[in-house]
């Protein structure tokens, strides 16, 4: 099983989120402006991307549908769902609560 | 969780299942799009084509692997993946029809036995009684060094039923049976007499009319009756007006006052007993008579619903303070008297109890034996297929994969069982409830419902867990390499196998054999019991019952009445002998009386002599077939005015009068007797006990009829002929239609029926665990042989050899029954040590049969190895046809 090695899933299934949270974007879109808005900080393994597409429209938090690119090819566009828009609220503020709580700590830890 | 997102879960899930090719094609274009995307990438970098389509291809990864947890993710791979095996499993199991029809007929046979007698369990056990809250519902008894549970006196009643703070109600009640006349041929129905608040006590309630109150129990309030549903319909074609219509019981006046709804079930009693159910018709008030200050006769049953803090531990300590209160005002009456309160669910279960769970642990014991039948027949379709496993293995099954695949094989198996198992068990219960003795508590509640199909699917599902587990797990452990390398024969991992297999059938023999120990010391009980001499003599014997009215027949009547009806009898072609008495044998009778003096004897502190007591008319005995010890039986000159006779029973002799002649002896009932009060024995009677299994019986006297001391408006009647009983039920029924055309003749049945009923518990039991131990038996042999000829078939080679080298047929043969029979020695060993741990539990089941009995174990280890022999015998003529030349040549 190869697990996305630098992301832990939470985390890749909140980028997947706010990334399509804009416009529905095709999987390549997302690795792409993934890499490109984190710097290349974020690499995303590309093989990992797809499985997490999957699980998270399984979830019902996101919705696929087939749609023509600029360049005239077909491709499969996600975007969030309503409970999709929810959930990433949801994980958002979480993350936000624990990157703070992360930073607290490293701050005392330093002074 | 919102609807709509699982509505949507649940779409995707659908859709992954229903349209797996379209959703497959998708991933495909999806991962081919990506992969474009990247090389038009990599071609705009500047990358040559062949290199960049490689770049890209790198980038994304393993390709088949991303697809495969796409699939994970879509969760439906378990689905697809029972589906397939299920299919796998069908394919296997129809290509093996007899090793199918063997397993699932076995299975079936032992869990819709299970399931059989789960539904009685369920039924008599399980099922709360009929009545709201039942468990605060308690009886309450008197007990004392003498008796172990006594009913109460009436005032002794009344004076707790005033004093107690325990309990929320309190009721008594006692056997009263009526004659019903004026609606047809006269009939008896079964009646108690009740006092206030009986059926509060139940938690029941009149469907029309009122229940009885303390005003009822005071005599010359008016005789009230209350009808059972059933009466009121088949007697007074459910009148609407039958309140306050007067109706005629015993000759008397009584006003209908209430009808209880149908269902209203008879909490069961021990005096004059009639058993738990729908079994009385008829209720009238329990009125308190005689002298509150004389204690002495106990007859009242009690029944009485505790408050809810209140445990029957806390009522019977509240009692037993009362017992002590009450004493202190009546000296005589409560010395020695303890209070004994048992919950109701206890008194009517309780006895039938440990028989259900002996029978559900016998028929547990079958299914395990069929679990490791099971077993044992799997691994061997295991092995053969060891090559297929490997194969599989090496091409990269996981080994989860292959145990689930494995356990879909068994678990359809036990299901198919399972099923077929439900059929057995409504058949079963059928049969089962059929054959239940008469008066078996609880019988009408037994049927299979949800809680049965629900018992049996779990006990078909753990079932083929647990079978299926070993050559699951066997199947886990195969080495690809090895099983590839051995081509399919399995002869490396034989020896471990085999031991697994042999294990299985030790096992199985053992356990068969403590079924088959517990069915032989039933049998041997059973066979004892129908040898025991009952002390008369039931064939060609006719009983039957009838009761004279109090209002029509004083005392002197009475005796005259009976008189004269013996003396028309005894003039009926074909009866050889007629006699009245107040009880049967065998017919729950326990009437006891106590405290009377015997001359010249002081009994020990705390105690005092009692026996039970009956009336007798002079040819009773003789017509009863109960045997003259020494002096006489009754006579006509035991007149009224004559010297009082008395007849005890040799069991009463020998503890009054040890080594003494206990004829011409004298005891009498009077605290300052007079020279006419003394009663003179005038003969010893041979010993009946209370039931057949009894371990001894009661001390017994008889007053004769024309000397009674005590009421005997009902009385049995015992009819001897020289052939069949029923020939004489018409004489017996002219016979007291030309005295009284009113009186109901009841209860009529042959002695041979009741002494028959009393053997049908330990007949039923005998019959089910010989039917189950046949069952164990059989399954252990189709173990044994299938265990001995695999490994016959194993050694094919060796056999061969051994006969290459001179060996005979019959060495050979030697080899393999030694094998067979080392096995079932072993199994014999540990199930012999098995029964002789579980004795106890047998032990109250058992009549003068030791728990240990030689016979019967030596009989079983004998059963057990010959049955192993020829379950071996086949495989043993198929190791001697082994080919010496074909062993050498494959060398």
């Amino acid at each position: 099983m190869s697990k996305p090695s630098d992301l832990i899933q939470g985390t890749l299934d909140l980028l997947i989120l706010t990334t399509i949270s804009l416009e529905p974007k095709h999987g390549w879109a997302i690795a792409k402006r993934i890499e490109q808005v984190s710097e290349d900080a974020l690499q995303v393994t590309q093989g990992a991307l797809y499985p997490a597409l999957h699980r998270l429209e399984q979830q019902g938090w996101i919705r696929a549908s087939w749609r023509t690119t600029e360049t005239g090819r077909e491709a499969k566009f996600y975007e969030l769902t309503k409970a999709g828009r929810v959930q990433l609220e949801k994980e958002l503020a979480q993350w936000e609560r624990l990157s703070n709580a992360v930073g607290l700590v490293i701050r005392m830890a330093e002074e | 969780m919102n609807l709509r997102r699982g509505w949507e879960i649940v779409r995707m899930r659908l859709r992954s299942l229903a349209r797996r090719r379209r959703v497959e094609e998708d991933l495909d274009r999806e991962i081919r799009f990506h992969i474009e995307q990247q090389i038009d990438e990599n071609l705009a970098l500047g990358m040559p084509s062949a290199d960049a389509r490689r770049a890209a291809l790198r980038k994304l990864g393993a390709l088949t692997q991303i697809e495969e947890e796409c699939r994970d993710m879509r969760r439906t791979n378990y689905i697809e993946n029972l589906w397939r095996d299920l299919q796998y499993a069908l394919r296997m199991l129809g290509k093996n029809p007899g090793f199918t029809v063997v397993i699932v007929l076995t299975l079936a046979l032992s869990i819709g036995a299970n399931s059989a007698i789960f539904s009685v369990i369920d039924g008599v056990l399980l099922r709360p009684l009929p009545y709201p809250d039942a468990d605060r519902i308690v009886r309450v008894f008197f007990h004392s060094a003498s008796y172990a549970k006594f009913p109460l006196n009436p005032f002794d009643f009344r004076d707790f039923r005033a004093r107690n703070r325990s309990f929320e109600s309190l009721a008594g009640f006692t056997r009263g049976d009526l004659q019903l006349s004026g609606t047809g041929q006269p009939e008896r129905f079964a009646g108690f007499q009740v006092t206030a608040g009986f059926f509060r006590v139940l938690g029941l309630h009149v469907a029309r009319g009122r229940e009885f109150n303390t005003n009822d129990e005071i005599e010359g309030n008016g005789r009230l009756v209350i009808l059972s549903d059933r009466l009121w319909r088949s007697k007074f074609a459910a009148d609407p007006h039958i309140l306050g219509r007067k109706i005629v019981l015993d000759a008397q006046p009584f006003t209908v006052a209430g009808v209880m709804p149908a269902g209203t079930e008879h909490p069961g009693n021990e005096y004059h007993g009639l058993a738990h159910g729908e079994t009385v018709d008829l209720w009238w008030p329990f009125t308190f008579r005689g002298n509150p200050a004389q204690r002495g006769s106990h007859y009242l049953e009690v029944i009485g619903r505790v408050k809810k803090e209140v445990t029957p531990a806390h009522a019977q300590a509240e009692m037993n303070a009362l017992i002590a209160q009450l004493a202190r005002e009546h000296p005589d009456a409560l010395v020695g008297w303890q209070a004994l309160v048992i919950p109701l669910y206890q008194e009517i279960v309780g006895p039938s109890q440990r028989l259900l769970l002996v029978l559900l642990g016998a028929v547990a014991l079958v299914l395990l034996i069929a679990c490791a039948n099971a077993a044992n027949l799997l691994l061997a379709k295991a092995t053969a297929r060891q090559r297929e496993i490997a194969v599989r293995a090496a091409l990269g099954a996981g080994r989860a994969r292959l145990v689930q695949q494995m356990l879909t094989e068994s678990l359809l198996v036990a299901l198919l069982g399972g099923g077929l198992a439900v059929a057995i068990a409504v058949v079963g219960v059928k049969a089962l409830v059929s054959l239940l003795p008469a008066g078996f508590p609880r019988a009408g509640t037994i049927h299979v419902n949800t809680a049965v199909f629900a018992f049996t699917l779990l006990v078909a599902l753990a079932t083929g867990i647990l079978f299926g587990l070993a050559p699951a797990l066997q199947v886990a452990h195969t080495d690809p390499q090895q099983g590839l390398r051995d081509g399919g024969r399995g002869a490396t991992s034989s020896g471990r196998h085999l031991r697994l297999r042999s294990l299985l059938v030790v096992g199985e023999v053992s356990l068969a054999c403590v079924l088959l120990i517990g069915a032989g010391l039933m049998l041997r009980s059973f066979v004892n019991l129908l040898r025991t001499d009952p002390g008369f003599r039931p064939e060609h014997l006719l009983t039957a019952s009838i009761s004279l009215p109090d209002e029509k027949y004083k005392p002197l009547e009475t005796i005259r009445f009976y008189d004269r009806l013996l003396t028309n009898l005894n003039s009926v072609a074909g009866i050889r002998a007629a006699g009245v008495g107040t009880d049967l044998p065998w017919t729950g009778y326990d009437d006891n009386v106590g405290g009377f003096t015997i001359e010249g004897k002081k009994p020990a502190a705390h105690e005092e002599y009692h026996a039970r007591y009956h009336v007798a008319s002079p040819d009773y005995f003789r017509a009863m077939g109960i045997p003259l010890v020494r002096g006489r039986f009754f006579t006509a000159d035991d007149k009224l005015d004559a010297r009082l006779a008395l007849i005890v029973n040799q069991s009463m002799a020998r503890r009054y009068w040890p080594n003494e002649d206990a004829l011409g002896k004298r005891i009498t009932f009077d605290d300052a007797p007079k020279e006419k009060d003394w009663m003179t024995i005038v003969g010893i009677v041979g010993d009946v006990k209370d039931k057949p299994d009894s371990r001894a019986a009661e001390m017994a006297l008889w007053w004769p009829i024309t000397q009674t001391p005590v009421s005997i408006n009902t009385m049995s009647i015992a009819v001897r002929g020289s052939s069949d009983p029923s020939l004489l039920v018409n004489g017996l029924r002219e016979a007291v239609r030309g005295m009284d055309p009113t009186l109901a003749v009841a209860d009529i049945r042959a002695m041979d029926q009741i002494a028959d009923a009393n053997v049908s518990t330990p007949r039923f039991a005998l019959f089910l665990v010989v039917l189950f131990a046949g069952l164990a038996l059989t399954l252990a042999a189709i173990g044994m042989y299938g265990v001995i000829s695999y490994s016959v078939s194993q050694r094919t080679h060796e056999f061969g050899l051994r006969m290459a080298l001179a060996a005979k047929p019959c060495d050979v043969q030697r080899l393999v029954l030694r094998q067979g029979i080392r096995l079932a020695l072993l199994g014999v060993a540990l199930g012999l040590a098995g029964a002789l741990a579980l004795g106890r539990v047998l032990w109250s089941l058992l009549y003068e049969v030791s728990a240990v009995d030689p016979l019967t174990f030596t009989s079983v280890t004998l059963i057990a190895i010959v049955i192993a022999a020829l379950a071996c015998y086949l495989p043993a003529r198929r190791a001697t046809a082994a080919d010496p030349m074909r062993a050498l040549r494959s060398e």
